[in-house]
């Protein structure tokens, strides 16, 4: 009982003097603490065992009474007193070996640490203990995903939880309480240097984010970024380590929910403030920054990819934006699976793999367009004809086809040439035979795949869905989203079963720019396009405002647009 | 019995690579994969602030120069366009007959 009391008599004293740091190095939970708290364990098991009275809470509130304070100091409030309570009760119950026990007794402690937190005035004092008990209950929980049956006991043996909820998810909502507390502060303006509570906006946002990625779950944390929207401070206020890690966060969200554009702003500004020193940070940044730019339609320069924090980066992206370059499927397949392991481990597989198919599809109808027109247009030895820019889209069914076929695990390969033919054969007539023959060659024919059976693509790996065989009806609205999108610059003539190329008069005459723009230029077009649609729909009078094309929901900048 | 997971076979497939690789095609791409091991958490940096001096943005880093916008290729001679050629040759002949 005199150890509880001590304590208690130290933690008003760091109450009423407004010390939240003393009180942070009072309030621990972890089990690397000082002997003393296990002896303040056994005090409170021995003085106030857990038999349903409220000995323990009747202590608390003696020895941390509610007063007026004087000017300049502080005093315990309702919130608190409940708070300290349950601190007691958790070193009193705790059992660092019973991991169920242990989340349980943590999460309550949390949850009512965040409720004391809420109080307007006297709240900021507990900002460190906030913090470290939310670190704690972060590790715990993230420790704890990776032991599904140890998920499922707390899950089972919790009356409170909402059973809708994952215990990321109901740790993830406290730290938000934490963090839409810190946001409410008003002793700053949105603009204004932070002060109170408001410092340690972006340190709990931060917390949330590194919890929701860790666990996968980073689609929880959109009402956040709507709320720093709606009334955070502006970020270029704060120290530079929030910021990167802020932009970083917030650019793997965009990622994930693919948004590249704006991944790719955040990462951009998140690389650009991260001195080259940290390498390792540099790396985890360029890790998503890389991807989302492929997605755009550009590809990493030789001189990015020799920059220390890329190495290795090279072996896997290189191959893939290859691959797209050259429309093969087959090479783009390989690539990813050449690095499957990599790009699952950082959530990158699937994304890369189903997005930049209709990269793939891009180049690969342009190369046909190469293949067919472009031989049409010099046709009759060597003379230009005049012919209309168009793509046959049987042309691309035929060669879809092929390379289904080859992904099936068909093998292209000539028929043996034929042997020596005998003596009495005359020479001019196999000039003859030969000549007839395309390339002078055996036919390239498509071997049935080892075993007889086509091998079995998964949905992504076929070049409609699986071994599904590409046909017409399948081909040709691949072809639509493409021009849909702006990576073909023309219409489909379904009569005729074409895509006509448009505007190549305006790109002195070369079809090939015309029908086929960069692609990077036509995903900026494209989103341009989605934007001054948003800006007439709005001076209309429907929809929300726009804001600016380069505005990104979350990232508060400052008046100025830094 | 339950047949080895795409996952599962797709390590295989790389072990078998692997074993016949030349032991310098192995090596390097064990160094390859070593450069590539790593955290996945964005640590916490170890100072809170710096100046923006320090950083590439104040340094008049331009981050254009670190991306390629033109990437089309033109060039038909490869191996996967003349495979694509004769089959649409071949394909369009035999429509003709």
């Amino acid at each position: 009982m005199a150890l509880v009391v001590e304590f208690l008599t130290n933690i008003r004293n760091a109450v009423i003097d407004l010390n939240g740091v003393e009180l942070g190095n009072y309030l621990l939970v972890e089990n690397d603490v000082p002997e003393i708290y296990f002896r303040l364990a056994q005090d409170l098991r021995s003085s106030f065992p857990h038999n349903g009275s409220d000995a323990l809470k009747k202590t608390v509130d003696k020895c941390l009474p509610i007063e007026d304070a004087a000017e300049g100091k502080g005093s315990p409030w309702p919130g608190f007193q409940a708070f300290m309570t349950r601190y007691l009760e958790y070193w009193r119950d705790v059992d660092f070996d019973n991991l169920v026990s242990l989340h349980a007794n943590l999460s309550d402690l949390h949850a009512s640490c965040a409720n004391a937190f809420g109080h307007p005035v006297m709240g900021v004092t507990l900002l460190q203990t906030c913090l470290s008990l939310s670190e704690s209950m972060s590790r715990l929980v993230i420790g704890l995903t990776s032991q599904p049956e140890l998920m499922a006991k707390i899950r089972d043996g919790s009356a409170d939880n909402d059973p809708d909820k994952s215990l990321v998810e109901l740790t993830a909502e406290t730290i938000q309480k934490i963090f839409t507390s810190c946001l409410g502060d008003r002793t700053s303006g949105r603009f204004a240097p932070p002060k109170g509570k408001k410092t340690h906006v972006y340190i709990f946002a931060n917390l949330t984010l590194r919890l929701l990625f860790a666990c996968g779950k980073s689609r929880f944390a959109v009402q956040m970024f709507t709320n720093l929207s709606a009334s955070g401070p502006a970020l270029s206020l704060y120290p530079a380590s929030q910021r990167v890690t802020f932009l970083y966060n917030l650019g793997r969200f965009y990622f994930d929910f693919d948004h590249f554009y704006r991944a790719h702003m955040c990462l951009e500004e998140a690389y650009r403030q991260c001195p080259p020193a940290f390498q390792k940070h540099r790396r985890q940044i360029l890790t998503f920054w890389i991807p989302s730019n492929i997605l755009l339609g550009r590809f990493p320069s030789i001189s990015l990819l020799q920059r220390p924090e890329a190495a290795g980066f090279y072996d896997i992206f290189v191959p893939i934006c290859a691959a797209v370059r050259a429309g093969n499927f087959l090479a783009f397949q390989a690539a990813m699976t050449h690095n499957r392991d990599w790009l699952w481990a950082k959530g990158l597989y699937v994304t890369l793999f189903t997005r930049l198919k209709q990269l793939v599809w891009r180049s690969f109808t342009r190369r046909i367009f190469l293949l067919t027109w472009q031989q049409d247009q010099t046709a009759g030895g060597g003379e230009m004809v005049n012919k209309a820019a168009v793509l046959s889209l049987d042309h691309v069914v035929t060669a879809a086809q092929y390379v289904q076929k080859l992904l099936e695990g068909y093998v292209a390969q000539r028929p043996p040439t034929p042997r020596a033919p005998p003596s009495h054969v005359s020479r001019i007539y196999l000039r003859a035979v030969s000549n007839s023959a395309a390339g002078g060659t055996e036919p390239l024919l498509l071997a049935p795949p080892a075993g007889g059976r086509p091998r079995r693509l998964m949905p992504m790996e076929g070049l409609v869905f699986g071994n599904k065989r590409p046909e017409l009806e399948t081909v040709e609205p691949i072809v639509a989203n493409l021009v849909y999108a702006g990576f073909l610059n023309g219409f489909i003539a379904r009569q005729s079963g074409r895509f006509a190329v448009e505007g190549a008069k305006k790109a002195g005459g070369n079809a090939v720019r015309a029908g086929w723009p960069g692609a990077y230029q036509s995903v900026m077009e494209r989103f341009r396009e989605d934007y001054e649609v948003a800006v007439q729909r709005y001076n209309a009078g429907e929809g929300e405002p726009p804001g600016e094309m380069d505005d990104v929901p979350g990232w508060v900048r400052s008046q100025g647009g830094a | 019995m339950a047949s080895a997971t795409p996952q599962q076979q797709q390590k295989d497939a790389k072990a078998a690579d692997q074993s016949q690789q030349p032991p310098a095609a192995a090596a390097e791409q064990q160094k390859s994969a070593a450069a590539l091991e790593e955290d996945d958490e964005f640590e916490d940096f170890p100072v809170e602030d710096w100046e923006a001096e320090d950083t590439e943005a104040a340094n008049g880093g331009d981050t254009q120069h670190l991306w390629e916008e033109s990437w089309d290729d033109d060039d038909t001679s490869d191996d996967f366009s003349a495979q694509l050629r004769e089959e649409l040759k071949k394909v369009e002949a035999s429509k003709k007959r």
